[in-house]
């Protein structure tokens, strides 16, 4: 009786905890996504849905921590690899899945920069480097540098790129060099561009020179629940496309 | 086998974790000397500074490197005007190895320095011997085993060192991409957990290598030393 007595209040805590806990999402999102999607977290419309809680990382981070069992409601992805990836190994609630938004992959120099120049097959980027290094996000491995490798092939430019490249962690430490004067031009998104006044915008690759650069988003397996759909259904919404639009990021709609 | 790229990163990580503790012994050996035998003032603000790599996160250490001594760095701009520049190029990692092992290497020797009988210094002092003399011939030999576990210490921070190298220097292929930038490659890559396993195999082979050295190397400097005494 006694026991009870001292525990009882911890039972109710415990009990009261428990319902709130129901309403309360986690979403997994690629960096690029995190200016735009914390705006839309804050939307009042977001609040009646659930709790939203948000873990920003790597694609490829995300995917393998869901693969391991991290408790991810939502996975939003930078590309399509790491979402197919889920997908095969059956995380993934097929039916929820859609593209949430696309983006394009833009070349930028230091806002200082007077450089000026198109991108095509003459295009003299060894002269535009002189002695220094084009920042990339590591082209093996990390998604925009894999479209700026297959961009710069396409356009026959790669020759020139290969042995003057340095390549960083993720696409905002290329921007970062590119920001602070290190690297005279950098290949990131036009998402990241727009969120830097460091740099400027030289020249868009052609979108027919790399693969779409899409993002798909989906609920995780058992994990579609009404909130999460609701959820999903916010995102594609009128409201959150103004956000992401305005970061930047294009409708997943275009071309 | 390692794939010729694989190699290469091998061989960088080895060439650049050996050259850091070479670089650094000198003045972790003058910074621990005077941390341990001297009062000055500001010294609990430099013991401070000196363990600030210890905290940070490397990635921030990384970009402070590269604000200080990128070409457009506060030292970097100068350097670059003497034809010296370390980002983007392998050097440039050696420097952000010296600074994150730093502190590990000085903590070490300073320990061991610490833990020498001061009486002998002072009867070596008496008999006539020099400053250097009673450095090289008393305290040094008498803490080399700290001496030693800090230099394996810092050969394995700088060994493994990831967050401060890339983004201080980045991967080039053949020129910055060192075995913790290579395996991390593969670590985000669908299907990279074959080269992955490779990788890793070979990093525990070579710290595995590093402690058997320095067990080996302790031993014998025991019984050398039990023979002097």
């Amino acid at each position: 009786m006694s026991l009870f007595r001292r525990i009882g209040p911890l039972l109710l805590l415990l009990a009261s905890a428990a319902p709130s806990r129901a309403a309360e999402l986690l979403v997994f999102a690629a960096t690029s996504m995190k200016p735009a999607l914390d705006e839309i977290v804050a939307l009042p419309e977001a609040k009646t849905i659930a709790e939203i809680k948000t873990s920003y990382g790597a694609s490829s981070a995300l995917a393998r921590q869901i693969d391991a069992g991290a408790p991810a409601d939502v996975f939003i992805s930078a590309d399509l690899e790491w979402m197919d990836w889920l997908q095969q190994r059956d995380h993934v609630a097929t039916a929820t899945r859609f593209v949430l938004v696309r983006n394009e992959l833009v070349l930028v120099a230091p806002a200082a920069s007077k450089l000026e120049l198109t991108l095509d097959a003459k295009t003299d980027l060894r002269g535009a480097l002189g002695d220094s290094r084009i920042a990339l996000a590591e082209p093996g491995s990390v998604p925009a540098g894999k479209y700026a490798k297959a961009a710069f092939g396409k356009l026959g430019l790669w020759p020139q790129v290969e042995s003057r490249y340095v390549a960083t962690e993720n696409v905002r430490a290329a921007l970062a060099l590119a920001a602070r004067g290190e690297a005279p031009l950098a290949a990131v998104y036009r998402s990241d561009a727009v969120s830097e006044p460091g740099v400027r915008v030289v020249a868009a690759f052609p979108a027919d020179s790399h693969p779409p650069i899409v993002y798909p988003a989906a609920a995780l397996k058992d994990h579609d629940s009404a909130a999460t759909k609701q959820w999903l259904a916010l995102l594609q919404g009128p409201q959150a496309r103004a956000i992401l639009q305005r970061w930047g990021f294009r409708d997943a709609a275009s071309d | 086998m390692l794939s010729a790229a694989e190699s290469t990163a091998l061989a960088i990580s080895l060439k650049v974790a050996l050259l850091s503790i070479v670089v650094a012994l000198p003045f972790a050996l003058a910074l621990g000397l005077a941390l341990s035998r001297l009062r000055f003032p500001g010294k609990s603000v430099l013991e401070a500074l000196l363990n600030l790599p210890l905290v940070l996160p490397p990635v921030v250490t990384g970009y402070a490197l590269l604000i200080v001594f990128g070409r457009n760095g506060v030292i970097g701009a100068w350097l670059s005007t003497l034809g010296i520049q370390f980002a983007f190029h392998w050097s440039g990692a050696v420097v952000a190895a010296v600074i994150m092992s730093f502190p590990l290497l000085v903590i070490s020797i300073r320990a061991g320095f610490d833990g020498v009988d001061r009486r002998l210094e002072a009867a070596a002092e008496s008999l006539g011997a020099g400053p250097w003399r009673r450095f090289f011939s008393i305290t040094l030999p008498l803490s080399r085993r700290s001496v030693l576990a800090g230099c394996v210490l810092a050969f394995a921070r700088a060994f493994g060192e990831f967050g401060a190298t890339i983004s201080f220097v980045g991967s080039i292929p053949g020129e910055t991409r060192t075995l913790s930038i290579a395996i991390w490659e593969l670590l985000n890559q669908p299907g990279g957990e074959a080269g992955l396993g490779r990788l890793v195999w070979v990093a525990l082979l070579v710290g595995i290598a590093a402690s058997l050295f320095a067990a080996l190397l302790g031993r014998r400097s025991q019984a050398n030393g039990a023979a002097h005494d």
